[in-house]
C-alpha cells in the first residue's frame, strides 16, 4: 500500500507541478501551479453554477429537479471523458518514466492502479465542480425541500465519488485504443488522429442533442425524461440523489463494476499493453534519393506543422479552436434561417456584429498554439540552441505558425458570418480587423507566456500542452481580454455608435502592439535564460 | 580554431563548476578533455557550443567569439551532447534536412554528404522510419551524421563512443581523422582512455572545474600510460 502512495504521489506531482515553472523549486513557484489548478476549479465551478442555477429555476417549481442532476451528471460525465481521454496515452500509458518504474521491485498491478487513481482524481475534480454547484443550487432554490436533508448531501457525496470511477473506466478504454492504433499503424499520428476525430464528433452530436433536450424541456418536461431511458444510469443517479437509495446503488454498481473489471483486466496485461504501445517498428526500404534544400525560417516553420499535426494530443487540444471557428462559419451560412429566427425569438438586444466578432474571438482563445510549443522543445532544445540562427527567429516563427493557421480561420469565419448574417461591406471589415487583430496580440501572448512560464522537463506531452500554466493563462487571460472588450463596447455603444466600434478594436491593437513590442525586447533573452 | 580564456562558470546557488579554464585548439588537432563525473567537461562543451551561458571569460571559434557574434560562431560548429535527444516526430532522412536547411547547406552537398556518411555509419536503410523508433545506438548514428554533414570547422563532441558498435566508433574514428586532415578540429570528452590516448593529438585532464594538466599527448603520457597519469592527477589532493 504503501508504494501505491508513493507512486500515486509521483503521478499527480508530475500533473500539478506542470503548471509551474521549470525552475521552479520554491515553495512560492509550486503555489503558482497549484494557484493554475484553483484558476481551473473557480472557472468550472463558475460555468456549471450559471447553468445549474437557470435549470433549477425552470424546473423547480414543476418539482423536477431531478432532471438538473441528470443533465449535470452527462455534462460531468461527458466533460470528464474529453478531459481525461487525452491523457490517458501519455499518463497510464506512455510516461518517460516507464522503464524506471517497470524496472523497480513493485508489482505492475500498483504502478497501474496508481496512474488510474491520478485519471480518476483528474476525473473527480470534474465531478465536483459540476455537480456540487448543482446540490448547492438545489438547496437553495428547491420547492420540495429536497437539498435540505443531511442525506441528500451523503448520497450527492457518493454520487460524486462514483461517477468519476465509469469515466475513468470509459477514458482508460479509449485511451487504451488510442495508444493500440498509433503503435500499430505505420502512420499512427493520423489514425490517432482518426480515432479521436470519431469520438470528438460523437462529443459534439451528443451535446448538440443534450442541448436540444434542455431546450424541449420548456415544452414538455415529463417528455424530456421519458425519452432519457437510453441514458439509464443517469437516470437511476438522478433518482438516486433525490432519495430513491435502491437506485442509487444501481448506479453505484454501474460505476464500480466497469471500473473494478477495467483494474483487473488492465492489471494482467499491463506490462504486456506499455511494451506493446511503446514500440514503434523501424523499416530498412529507404533509398536516398536527391534532397531539396530550404530556408532556414522555412525549415522552422516545416518542424512546427510536422510536430502539430503529427501530435494527436497536441492538434486536438490547440487546434478544436480552430475546427470550431471554421464549423461555426459554416454553420451560419448553412443554418442561417434558423439562427436569425432564434436570436429574434431569444430577444437578444445586443447586435449582430460583437455577437459574431465575440464568438470567434472565444474560438481563437482555444487555440493554445504557440503557449505550449517552447516547453514542448524541452529535452530538444539544444538542437536549436547550437544552431546559426537567433533567438528571435525561433520566437517569430512560432507565432507565424499560429498566425499561419488562426488568420485564414478568422478571415474565412468573418466573411460567413458576413455573409450569413447579411453585414454591410463596412460591417464585414469592421469585424474582420477587430478580430485579426486579437489573433495577432492572442498569437503574441501566448508566445510571451510561453517564455515566461517554460515546462521544460515534463514527462510527457500531456501535462505541457492541457495543463502547463503557459496554456491556462494563455485561454483564460485572452478570454479576460475578450471580455474587457466587450465592456467597452458597452461603454462606448452608450456614447456614439462609432465610438462602441473603435474603442473595442483600438483596446485589441494595442493588446497587440503591447504583446509584440515586449516579445521584441524581452522575448530573445527569455529564451536565453532557458 | 577555439580559444578558451579564462573562462569560469558559477551556477545560480553559487557553485564553481569551472574555475579560470584556458586552452587553445588549434587546425587539424584533435583534442581530448577528460575528467571524473562532475568534473566540468559537459559544462564547458555546452558553453563552448553556445548552448548555455557563461559567468567569466571569453570562448572564440575561428575568429568569432560565442558572446559576441554567436550565430557566426555556430554556423562553423557542430556540437554533439552525452545522449542526444532527436526530434521523435520526424523522420532520420527529415531530420538530416531540417539540420542542413539550418545551416543553408545546398541540396546537391547534402545529398552526396547523406550518402556518404550515413552509408558509412550503415544507416541509410532506416532514414526513412520516425526517429522514435530508433534505438539509442542509431540515434548517436543519426547525430553523428547530422553533424558531419555540416562540415564543421570545429566538432564538439560529448562522450561520442557511448552508444556506438564497435564498427560505428571505427568508422567515427575514421571520419574525426578525415576531418582534421581537411583543417578542422576536434573538441571531445571521453572516459574511455585508451580510445583517448591513441586518437588524440592534445589532451587536456580537469578536475574539480580546473585544468590540472594539459599538453601533446606525447608528452603528457611520456613512458607511462593515460590511465597511470589520470589516476595519479585524481590522487593528488
Amino acid at each position: 500500500m504503501k508504494n501505491f502512495f508513493v507512486l500515486l504521489k509521483v503521478s499527480i506531482r508530475s500533473m500539478l507541478l506542470s503548471s509551474t515553472n521549470s525552475r521552479g523549486r520554491s515553495k512560492k513557484k509550486a503555489a503558482t501551479g497549484l494557484g493554475a489548478v484553483f484558476l481551473i476549479a473557480f472557472l468550472g465551478l463558475y460555468l456549471s453554477g450559471i447553468y445549474s442555477y437557470l435549470l433549477m429555476k425552470a424546473l423547480a417549481p414543476s418539482n423536477m429537479e431531478v432532471l438538473v442532476f441528470i443533465f449535470m451528471g452527462m455534462v460531468a460525465l461527458v466533460g470528464g471523458l474529453l478531459f481525461t481521454t487525452f491523457a490517458v496515452k501519455g499518463v497510464v500509458f506512455g510516461g518517460k518514466d516507464n522503464d524506471l518504474l517497470l524496472s523497480m521491485p513493485v508489482p505492475t498491478t500498483v504502478l497501474m492502479t496508481s496512474r488510474v487513481t491520478a485519471i480518476y482524481l483528474e476525473n473527480l475534480l470534474f465531478s465536483v465542480f459540476v455537480l456540487v454547484p448543482a446540490g448547492v443550487i438545489c438547496t437553495f432554490l428547491t420547492q420540495s425541500g429536497v437539498g435540505h436533508s443531511l442525506l441528500f448531501w451523503i448520497r450527492l457525496g457518493i454520487v460524486v465519488l462514483s461517477l468519476p470511477l465509469l469515466d475513468t473506466a470509459l477514458s482508460v478504454l479509449l485511451g487504451a485504443l488510442v495508444a493500440f492504433v498509433s503503435a500499430r499503424l505505420s502512420r499512427g499520428a493520423l489514425g490517432q488522429n482518426l480515432v479521436m476525430g470519431i469520438f470528438m464528433a460523437a462529443v459534439f452530436y451528443f451535446s448538440f442533442h443534450l442541448s436540444d433536450m434542455i431546450s424541449g424541456l420548456a415544452q414538455n418536461v415529463a417528455g424530456v425524461k421519458a425519452s432519457l431511458t437510453w441514458a439509464a444510469p443517469v437516470l437511476w443517479m438522478g433518482e438516486g440523489i433525490m432519495g430513491d437509495w435502491g437506485m442509487l446503488l444501481a448506479f453505484v454498481l454501474c460505476c464500480v463494476f466497469p471500473f473494478a473489471l477495467m483494474v483487473m483486466g488492465l492489471g494482467r496485461v499491463y506490462r504486456q499493453a506499455v511494451t506493446a504501445f511503446a514500440a514503434q517498428s523501424v523499416q530498412s526500404n529507404y533509398r536516398l534519393s536527391a534532397q531539396t534544400a530550404s530556408g532556414q525560417k522555412k525549415a522552422l516553420l516545416k518542424k512546427e506543422m510536422k510536430r502539430f499535426f503529427g501530435t494527436p494530443m497536441y492538434f486536438w487540444n490547440a487546434g478544436m479552436g480552430l475546427i470550431m471557428l471554421l464549423a461555426a462559419g459554416a454553420a451560419a451560412l448553412i443554418m442561417r434561417d434558423k439562427l436569425l429566427a432564434y436570436v429574434e425569438m431569444a430577444g437578444y438586444s445586443m447586435p449582430l456584429l460583437p455577437m459574431a466578432a465575440a464568438v470567434i474571438g472565444f474560438c481563437l482563445c482555444t487555440c493554445p498554439i504557440a503557449a505550449p510549443s517552447i516547453s514542448l522543445e524541452g529535452k530538444y532544445l539544444w538542437i536549436l540552441r547550437e544552431s546559426p540562427m537567433e533567438e528571435s527567429s525561433l520566437i517569430w516563427v512560432k507565432v507565424g505558425f499560429q498566425l499561419l493557421l488562426t488568420l485564414p480561420s478568422t478571415v474565412i469565419a468573418g466573411i460567413c458570418f458576413s455573409v450569413a448574417f447579411g453585414f454591410p461591406l463596412w460591417q464585414g471589415a469592421v469585424l474582420l480587423m477587430a478580430t485579426l487583430l486579437f489573433a495577432v496580440g492572442q498569437a503574441s501572448f501566448g508566445m510571451l507566456m510561453g517564455l515566461c512560464f517554460p515546462k521544460l522537463d515534463a514527462v510527457n506531452e500531456t501535462v505541457v500542452i492541457k495543463q502547463s500554466m503557459a496554456t491556462v493563462l494563455s485561454m483564460f487571460a485572452s478570454i479576460a481580454i475578450l471580455w474587457a472588450a466587450a465592456g467597452l463596447y458597452y461603454w462606448g455603444s452608450s456614447i456614439t455608435w462609432w465610438m462602441a466600434l473603435a474603442l473595442p478594436i483600438g483596446f485589441f491593437a494595442l493588446f497587440a502592439v503591447v504583446c509584440i513590442v515586449i516579445l521584441l525586447r524581452q522575448g530573445p533573452s527569455l529564451l536565453k535564460r532557458l | 580554431m577555439l580559444y578558451i580564456e579564462h573562462y569560469s562558470k558559477i551556477y545560480p546557488g553559487g557553485k564553481k563548476a569551472v574555475d579560470d579554464l584556458t586552452l587553445h585548439v588549434g587546425p587539424g588537432q584533435i583534442y581530448g578533455f577528460i575528467g571524473h563525473n562532475g568534473a566540468g567537461k559537459t559544462t564547458t562543451l555546452r558553453a563552448v557550443a553556445g548552448v548555455m551561458d557563461f559567468t567569466e571569460g571569453t570562448i572564440t571559434i575561428d575568429g568569432h567569439d560565442i558572446k559576441k557574434e554567436p550565430v557566426a560562431a555556430k554556423r562553423v560548429t557542430a556540437f554533439l551532447p552525452d545522449n542526444p535527444d532527436l526530434y521523435e516526430f520526424m523522420k532520420g532522412i527529415e531530420y538530416l534536412n531540417f539540420i542542413a536547411d539550418l545551416y543553408g547547406i545546398s541540396a546537391k552537398q547534402r545529398t552526396a554528404d547523406i550518402g556518404k556518411y550515413s552509408g558509412g555509419f550503415e544507416l541509410t536503410d532506416n532514414l526513412g522510419s520516425p526517429i522514435g523508433g530508433y534505438s539509442h545506438g542509431m540515434r548517436q548514428k543519426l547525430a553523428l551524421i547530422s553533424a558531419f554533414i555540416r562540415r564543421p570547422r570545429l566538432l564538439i563532441l560529448d562522450e561520442p563512443f557511448v552508444g556506438l558498435d564497435p564498427s560505428a566508433a571505427h568508422v567515427m574514428k575514421g571520419y574525426l581523422s578525415e576531418l582534421c586532415q581537411s583543417g578542422a578540429a576536434v573538441f571531445f570528452s571521453t572516459h574511455v582512455l585508451e580510445v583517448a590516448e591513441k586518437l588524440c593529438d592534445q589532451i587536456a585532464i580537469i578536475k574539480n572545474g580546473k585544468l590540472v594538466r594539459s599538453g601533446s599527448t606525447a608528452e603528457l603520457v611520456g613512458d607511462s600510460s593515460l590511465e597511470d597519469v589520470f589516476l595519479e592527477l585524481e590522487g593528488e589532493g
